[in-house]
Parts: structure tokens; sequence; C-alpha cells
């Protein structure tokens, strides 16, 4: 992206420490959410989310997969963001790669909790068919950032969590005669189909700090002012499932606390908000299909 | 609407729509045999001695159009002006533009056009106002005057032999703009005018728009002849306030009054407004929009909302129906 110039960078933080943003947004207000589902045919389930210029889309697939040893009840979940270099031209070869690791390894710290799925966002033992059969639901979670204007892990989160109350879980028969030690036979139904529970998803909240104030949904411009931003991911009943720091400068650990409980409020109104857009969103697709 | 995604609930849905038509209606009437898409004939009526211009091309001996847009013919020649492109500058254009490289006796400047202009250190007014040949001095100082991503606004000189773009910026009103915001917006909106400096006295802004797109909305400035000192000034005193964060007296006062500032972005909502909807923009319709939301009462940022952009559309197809009544 282009610089600023040094009366542009007085202007924003001006505009920051004054509460009222260069497009008239309050310090923790976010842009007009845009929502759309069931995108992509051929995924299980998908989502494009706009948020002011940023523009992404996030796409679930289920199939058939074994689950981790360790963890035999439980399914598995991956999360890939690719940055598409419509985006921005540095995105171009390699040029995205970075931000995209970046961007993935925090949705994960987002929305799986820890190695065992302790604390995560999606339940994972609700990806398990049968308890103790060598057979469960992969969840693979792509996310496509296609138009960069800052806070793209909020959209991205947003994108996920819309995608995976748009995903139908395919409906199966597993045979009981099988050995438990081999790979059972499994019957996956063409016409059935499972809704996938996704009231425990949480919502991020990125809170970027710029001066001595901090914001919510920062545009690219805001975001070239910040010291340090703080992600919050914060499910329906006000629980924290993930938290993860970006920028340099350190943060007091006062500011960490003060920033959770204003995640924790703009939460509250962002989730309502994302819950009847994504409503408005399944009704309009229904409509349409 | 293509490109316009807004999240409209069914009665908003319904009214956007009714504008747009009534828009499409008045608009279509008034030159629908000229305006052509890709591909489409244009009749020259047999005549043989035309010339081809712009967005037209030959096959199987008929004229065809390359480009959408409305035919224009000039005595002979026939071309196709196109209703959706890059700004093409011309002379005496006023435009904005952002320093990307400061060269020997040169900057550089990101005009929205496909090639970088070039203003020279000559071609422009010294600070000190004072006409004399530009020394080595002047050169080395030339970060004083503009450094790399400052925005600056100046007028189009020409087209030199070697084909590159040169500005001038001749004047006081010319140079750096500080304390406010560039929009970006197509080009083909702003229509030359013969005024793009405003002074919007009421709300004690300045709007520059810029004919390459570029917009810039900001805290009024008088036009001043001391600008050296002031400029050095200024910007020892923002590099200072950078460092020292935040928190002091001092620093409050050097940004932007709230009130204005309020104005800034209702005026630069109401330009992001009238260029999602691509409607025309000029400073009365800003001034009318600004106003409305005035009126009732929104929020700065509410502005933005599906109601809002609604309302606006809705606006302008009652706006431009009306002259048409009257005649």
């Amino acid at each position: 992206m282009v610089g600023l110039s040094l009366g542009e960078q007085t202007f924003i933080k001006g505009g920051i420490e004054q509460d009222l943003r260069t497009d008239g947004r309050k310090r923790l207000t976010y842009r007009p959410i845009f929502l759309e589902t069931g995108i992509i045919p051929q995924a299980s389930g998908s989502a494009r989310v706009k948020l002011g210029a940023t523009d992404v889309i996030a796409s679930v697939k289920v199939e058939l997969g074994k689950p981790n040893p360790s963890y035999p009840d439980k399914g598995k979940v991956s999360i890939y963001v690719d940055c598409s270099p419509t985006a921005e031209p540095s995105f171009q070869g390699r040029g995205g790669e970075e931000l995209s690791t970046e961007l993935s390894s925090a949705l994960e710290r987002c929305l799986l909790g820890g190695k065992s799925g302790a604390g995560a966002g999606i339940d994972l033992s609700s990806l398990c068919i049968v308890r103790g059969k060598k057979v469960c639901w992969d969840l693979y979670i792509d996310g496509l950032v296609v138009s960069s204007d800052g806070n793209m892990l909020d959209a991205l989160g947003a994108a996920i969590k819309a995608a995976l109350s748009n995903t139908v879980i395919p409906k199966v028969q597993v045979s009981a005669n099988a050995p438990s030690d081999e790979t059972p036979e499994v019957d996956v139904s063409d016409e059935e189909f499972l809704q996938f529970d996704t009231s425990g998803v949480p919502v991020i909240v990125t809170l970027t700090k710029v001066g001595g104030h901090y914001i919510v949904d920062a545009t690219t411009e805001e975001e070239s002012q910040m010291s340090s931003a703080v992600s919050v991911s914060i499910n329906r009943l006000g629980r924290i499932c993930g938290l993860t720091k970006r920028g340099g400068a350190g943060l007091h650990p006062t500011v960490v606390l003060d920033t959770i409980s204003a995640a924790k409020h703009v939460s509250e109104q962002l989730m309502n908000k994302l819950d009847s857009e994504i409503a408005a969103a399944e009704a309009c697709d229904e409509m349409e299909s | 609407m293509r490109g316009l995604q807004l999240s409209l609930d069914k009665g908003q849905k319904l009214r956007f729509e009714r504008a747009f038509e009534v828009l499409e209606s008045l608009s279509s009437k008034s030159n629908s045999d000229a305006s052509v898409i890709v591909a489409d004939d244009i009749s020259v009526n047999n005549e043989d001695a035309i010339l081809k211009g712009h967005g037209t091309a030959e096959m199987n001996d008929r004229l065809v159009a390359t480009l959408c847009g409305v035919v224009e013919r000039v005595n002979k020649l026939v071309y196709v002006r196109p209703l959706r492109a890059r700004y093409k500058p011309e002379i005496g254009d006023i435009i904005i533009g952002r320093v990307i490289e400061v060269a020997p006796k040169r900057w550089k400047l990101e005009i929205n056009f496909s090639q970088d202009a070039v203003l020279m250190l000559s071609s422009m007014n010294l600070p000190d106002g004072i006409q004399r040949r530009r020394t080595a001095v002047d050169e080395l100082n030339m970060r004083s005057i503009f450094e790399e991503n400052d925005v600056i606004c100046a007028e189009v000189r020409g087209f030199q032999h070697d084909g590159c773009l040169h500005l001038q910026a001749r004047s006081q009103k010319y140079g750096k703009l500080k304390r406010g915001q560039l929009l970006t917006i197509p080009p083909y909106l702003v229509k030359r005018r013969k005024q793009h400096f405003h002074h919007l006295d009421q709300y004690g802004i300045d709007l520059i728009l810029g004919c390459n797109g570029f917009v810039w909305v900001g805290e009024h400035v008088e036009v001043r002849d001391d600008m050296i000192e002031d400029l050095s000034d200024k910007s020892e005193q923002q590099k200072v306030k950078s460092w020292n964060t935040m928190g002091d007296e001092e620093v409050q006062e050097e940004y932007t009054p709230p009130d204005t500032r309020q104005n800034i972005c209702r005026s630069a909502n109401a330009i992001r407004v009238l260029s999602t909807l691509g409607f025309t923009i000029t400073v009365e319709i800003i001034t009318e929009i600004v106003e409305l939301s005035k009126s009732m009462d929104l929020d700065v940022h509410e502005m933005l909302g599906a109601e809002f952009y609604v309302i606006v559309a809705e606006k302008e197809a009652e706006r431009r129906s009306l002259p048409t009544k009257r005649r």
C-alpha cells in the first residue's frame, strides 16, 4: 500500500484521540458487515464477508478421515488461509505467504484451542462418527483474502463462523460388525444431512492500539499507525476461547485486561449482528435455490 | 447495481431499484443512439473519407466499437468516448498527487495516470516567494519542501517531448496538503469545472476535487506567504508530538478541532456514498448530502449504512427529474 504523509498520520491519530475516526466511526464501532452464504456449490459450506473494502471468502469441506491415535474420539480441523494477489500487489508470488501463515496460525489459536481440542471454539468431539471406531470427519477450512483493507482476522473469523453454520454433514451408517482395530465400512448418505452445530463458535475481536487508545476494526491506514494489536476470540457465553497479539510494542498487563473487557463488550454486539446477518443470508440463499 | 453490495432489506431494495429505474429512464432518452458497447456497429453512412479514432476498428468493411461509450464526431474523425476509463490528463487540470520519489531537481508523483507525473523544482514557486534561479542549495533542500508520501496539489503543465507528464505549482494555493484525508474515487465522476478549490465556510473545511479522482477534504488553511518557516516549524512539532505519545495538553491543541473534524468526516462520507452509487461529484451535491444527513440527525458513521444509500439514490432521482419537468 502507499504510505501516508505526516499530515495524514497526525489526522488519523487525532481522530482516534478525539473518538471520531476518518470514516466517522467511534473507537469501538465496526464497519457495516455484508455477508453471503453458500457461494461455493462444491464446498460443504461457504460464506463471504465484506467489512468495508475488506473482502474475504471462507469455505468448509468435510471429508472422512482417520482420527489422531491419541484422541480417538475426536475429529480433525485444519485451517489454511491464502492471500490473493488481487488484494494487494505485494502478495504476488511468495509475498503473501508470511501473512497467510500468520493469519492461519492466529485463527487456529483463536478457534481450535489446545492440541487435545480442549477449549476449542469448534467442538471436535461432534466430528466423531462412532466412538472408538477409526473413522471421523475431517474439516478443511480454507480462507481467501480477496481484498484487504485492514482487520482481516475479524473478517476471516466471521466468514468461518458463517461458513460453519452453512455447513451440512452427510448422515452416515457404520456397519457395526467390523472388528474394532480396522477401519469400518461407512455408508455415506447423499440425501440426508445434519446441520453443523455452531452455537459454540466464537467471534474474533481485534483491538488495535494506536497512541493511548485502542480501536476495533482498523482500516489499513489505521493499522499502519498501530503499536500493537490484541485479538480476542469470545464465544456466546462471554468466555475467551483464544488470544493472540500482533505488533512489536509490548503491552502492560493492565492494558491487556482492559482490552479483554472491551472486547467482551464489543463481541456481544458483533455476535448478535453476525447472527442476524447469517440468518438473513441463509434465508436469501434458500430463496434462490 | 453491479459491484454495489449492501445489506438491504426488502423494502429498501424495492425503493432502491425504483430510484435507479427513474435514473435510467432519464439518462437513456438523451443519447441512446450514440452510445455503443463493444462490437457494436458505428453507422458511418457509407462516407468514404472518415478518420477512425480511438476505440474504433474496421472489420469486414464495417466500423465497430472496441470500447463501451459514446460515439463522438469531429468533422471526419469518429471516435468513442469511453464511459469508464483511467484518468487522462489535460493541460490545466488541477490534480492531487502523492510524492513517490525525490529525484534530482524533480519530484515524481503518483496521480492515478498510466505513468507517474513529474514536478520540476523550477516549475514551482519557492516557499520564500522570490523569483530566482534554483541553486544547488535549493536542490539539497528539496525534502524540506516535499517529502516522500506527501500529498500535493498541482496543475498539469503538459507533456514533454519525451512523453512524460509535467506539472507546475506556481501559486500559493498549490502545494502540500496537511490535516485532512485523501479519498480516491473514479476519475470520471469529477467533471472539469472552473473551480476545483472550495472553501466551505460554514464547515471551516477545504475541499479540493482533483480531476484525477483524488479528493482532498481537510481543515481550512489560509493561504499565506511566509510558508517556509511555518512549514519546517510544523513538521518539527509533529515529529516531537509523535514521539511523546499522548496526554499532554499541548498535543490536544495541535489536533483538528472536533467540530471541524466532524464536518470533514461528514463531507468525506458524503463523497464515499456518492462515488459508490456512481453519481457525479460536485460541491453543491456534497453540501446537499451533508445537510441532508444533518437534518436527519444521523451520526457520521451511519451515513455509510444501507438506509442512507437508498435515501441518497432517491434524492438524486428526484433532483434529476425536476429540471426536465420545468422545461
